[in-house]
């Protein structure tokens, strides 16, 4: 009865919620829209798409011995004038904020992306203070939202990294190993190079962007409607994204509740401490159902996607709850506060999903083959697996291998998870 | 049986000894009130009686259960009021306090009535839909008095209940309490203000740097210092003129002057003072001003500490 009372509360507070709403239902769908009416578009004759006009004001500098060689803003900034983005992209250099929104009033250019003076530093030093600014035209609206999307993921994955490093060497302390600072910077700039490559190859090949599909070739479809079944990759790799972050996030109301003394609170009542525990991943894991109906349901009526065989659609989703609880709950354990939790849902799990191969689901030809092996070791890539035999028209039976690995993955991400959240709580 | 029973009762944080040998106790139906400065160990204290903290050492029972042994009946006989606001900004004031009821294990009709008894008595029915994210400080404050009172507890703990609220919302809280007990509520109550644990309470034990250096009744500590009521004097004349007279008159202990300022002990203030004006009258000289300082807590932590209950 607590428990149910718990979890009830749980997810009462999360449909309350502007933001969980919006990363559960609404941003999935959304950028599934932009898909779909960009996509429809295309295949609806006019297939050349105009190449997005961007002004670039980099007014970055390397602070004083910085760990860094070059300063964030610079990576940034070459993101737009990479030869991969050139049949798209169409990128120009301003000298500052008043020329280039010049250039936007005058619809010279699409976007602007402002980088200011001292964002690296800004960043580095965790005051998030300092943003980088994107100023579009407002009669555009499928522009402006890729170029934001290309510089949260550099920002985000470039501050995921951070933490991490953070966390590492935490952890590495805690265990008595005095790891050498002086080897600091190399690693993080590393992992920024690596990144930044990581991002170009993804990302910015022509073949490989988002943006630059066309349609599937008529010969290669086996289905009628080959929009449907484009935009079905589309919304799954969407769909499993935001259920992973879900997952996480709604986790992390145990962060907030210890951070809200209602925690401190509960455990002044007489309520076994395991079954609070047990209430708040009761919560999650209806969270991550009721959005996945929701998701589907949505899918199915607006973009006419056809899910596959209902058993078939039972596993794959199953599995798909399995291991977004499972990693939601070993996740958040790692991490000590909210204002910790939102770079590492955000980095981190952008970093898995694209391991994972989520977001170039849809992309025809598939992946190198190297990050089709990384895939089989990532919770999203297996559940990407499972959902593309479903869409496919596989029978519940030949689902049984992804199922079960999946579910594995999951479960045992959990049972380490929840080990840690009862070693910390209860 | 005492309601509360705090024996022994240590808490260390790594080297640190946050609570060192608390021993004290609360009959049933009494107003005990903790009285320390920052820093001295009250909601340590208080946590481990309510569960949060496991003490290193020592124990405490609730209504004669043990915290250690038997938590979840000492539990079930308290209520705790925690120092920070602990409630769901985003639920209303009758969500917070359902849930809440349910954590108690209160369901149903029961529940439902006593949640209206509860919104009456923090005042609060009118606004009961209106989430508590939306609320003043104040309010905040009384829904999470209310919060615990829903199970009607036969010993509630409260924590520095009116730190940072504004002069009223402050007394409606203290006649909450009074209240409270008046319905036979034992209350264990945390402050800095001394004026608070002397208005409230039956005894008071007081706490310095993790111990409870004092415990007794607000009279008893009292005299525990031994100090006579202080009355201070001006005159429009010179002190000489006087203080033979006045340190002859009857209940003066002691009487100094200084610097034109006469300083006097005497037992009791209301006998005395008639007194030191008739032979003034006598002696032609005039009080110009006359200060009486009762001996109060503060004196009383000052005495034993040699520093201000407050810096
Ligand atoms: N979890 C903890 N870890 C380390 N030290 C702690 C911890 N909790 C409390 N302390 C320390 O123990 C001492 C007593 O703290 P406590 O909160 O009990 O004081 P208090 O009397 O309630 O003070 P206040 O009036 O400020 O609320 C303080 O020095 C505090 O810093
Ligand atoms: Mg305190």
């Amino acid at each position: 009865m607590k428990i149910l009372a718990i979890a009830i509360k749980d997810l009462t507070r999360s449909f309350r919620s502007a933001f969980a709403i919006g990363m559960m239902v609404v941003a999935p769908l959304m950028l599934t829209g932009l898909i779909y009416f960009a996509f429809g578009s295309m295949s609806s004759g006019d297939v050349s798409m105009t190449a997005i006009k961007v002004g670039v004001v980099n007014a970055d500098k390397l602070p004083d011995n910085s760990v860094l060689n070059v300063p964030i803003g610079d990576n940034i900034r070459s993101m737009f004038f990479d030869e991969s983005v050139k049949s798209w992209i169409e990128a120009s250099d301003y000298a500052d904020e008043a020329s280039v929104r010049a250039a936007v009033d005058k619809q010279e250019i699409g976007v602007a992306v402002i980088i200011p003076q001292n964002f690296t530093e800004r960043y580095l030093s965790g005051k998030k203070d300092v943003q980088v600014l994107i100023v579009s035209d407002p009669t555009l609206s499928i522009g402006p939202a890729v170029v934001e999307d290309m510089v949260t993921m550099m920002v985000d994955g470039v501050a995921g990294g951070g933490i991490a490093i953070e966390t590492i060497m935490e952890r590495l302390q805690a265990n008595g190993i005095q790891p050498n600072p002086t080897q600091i910077p190399s690693w993080i700039e590393r992992y920024t190079n690596w990144y930044a490559d990581f991002q170009r190859n993804l990302f910015h090949h022509p073949d490989k962007a988002v943006l630059v599909l066309v349609a599937p070739a008529a010969d290669e479809t086996k289905t009628a409607n080959p929009l449907a079944q484009m935009m079905g990759l589309t919304m799954v790799g969407q769909m499993i994204f935001f259920a992973f972050f879900t997952g996480s996030n709604s986790m992390m109301s145990i962060l907030r509740e210890d951070e809200e003394g209602t925690l401190a609170r509960l455990f002044t009542t007489p309520t076994n401490r395991t079954n609070i525990l047990i209430g708040k991943f009761l919560a999650v894991f209806f969270t991550v159902f009721l959005q996945g109906m929701v998701l589907m349901a949505a899918g199915r009526f607006a973009f006419g996607i056809q899910w596959g065989q209902p058993a078939s659609v039972a596993l794959a989703f199953a599995a798909q709850m399995i291991a977004a609880v499972g990693l939601g709950v070993l996740l958040i354990s790692f991490v000590k506060n909210t204002k910790q939790g939102g770079p590492v849902l955000g980095g981190g799990l952008t970093i898995l999903g694209m391991l994972g191969g989520l977001f170039t689901a849809n992309i025809p030809g598939g992946m190198p083959e190297a990050f089709n092996v990384i895939g089989n070791f990532i919770p999203q890539g297996w559940v990407l697996k499972g959902w593309r035999m479903a869409l496919d028209g596989s029978a519940a039976g030949d689902l049984l291998i992804p199922f079960f690995i999946t579910i594995t993955m999951g479960i045992v991400m959990f049972a380490i998870g929840a080990m840690m959240f009862r070693k910390r709580y209860a | 049986m005492n309601a509360i029973e705090v024996k022994n009762l240590k808490k260390s944080f790594g080297d640190f000894q946050a609570v060192q040998d608390a021993t004290f106790s609360a009959n049933a139906g009494e107003v005990l009130s903790l009285l320390g400065p920052n820093g001295a160990g009250k909601s340590t204290t208080i946590s481990m009686l309510s569960g949060l903290l496991t003490p290193t050492g020592g124990d405490a029972s609730i209504m004669g259960h043990s915290v250690t042994k038997e938590p979840e009946l000492a539990k079930a006989s308290l209520g705790v009021v925690p120092q920070d606001i602990a409630l769901y900004p985003d639920l209303s004031a009758r969500e917070n306090l359902v849930f809440w009821g349910k954590m108690y294990g209160l369901r149903g009709a029961a529940l439902k009535s006593r949640v209206d008894e509860v919104l009456e008595i923090i005042g609060l029915t009118d606004r009961q839909k209106d989430h508590v994210g939306k609320f003043s400080g104040g309010m905040k404050r009384r829904v999470n008095i209310g919060a615990a009172l829903l199970h009607k507890p036969d010993v509630i703990i409260m924590d520095e209940p009116t730190v940072g609220i504004d002069p009223q919302s402050r007394r409606h809280i203290l006649d909450n309490v009074k209240e409270l007990n008046r319905q036979g509520m034992t209350v264990l109550y945390t402050t800095h203000y001394m004026e608070e644990a002397a208005e409230l309470s039956n005894h008071i034990a007081i706490m310095d740097k993790g111990r409870v250096i004092a415990y007794g009744s607000h009279d008893e500590l009292i005299k525990m210092v031994g100090q006579e009521t202080r009355i201070d004097v001006t005159l429009n004349a010179e002190a000489e003129k006087i203080l033979d007279a006045w340190r002859a008159t009857e209940g003066v202990a002691r009487i100094d002057s200084l610097d034109g300022k006469i300083t006097a002990l005497v037992d009791d203030s209301n006998r005395v003072l008639p007194r030191l004006f008739d032979a003034a009258s006598k002696h032609g000289v005039r009080i110009t001003s006359v200060d009486i300082q009762e001996p109060n807590l503060e004196t009383v932590f000052l005495h034993l500490t040699g520093r201000a209950l407050r810096d």
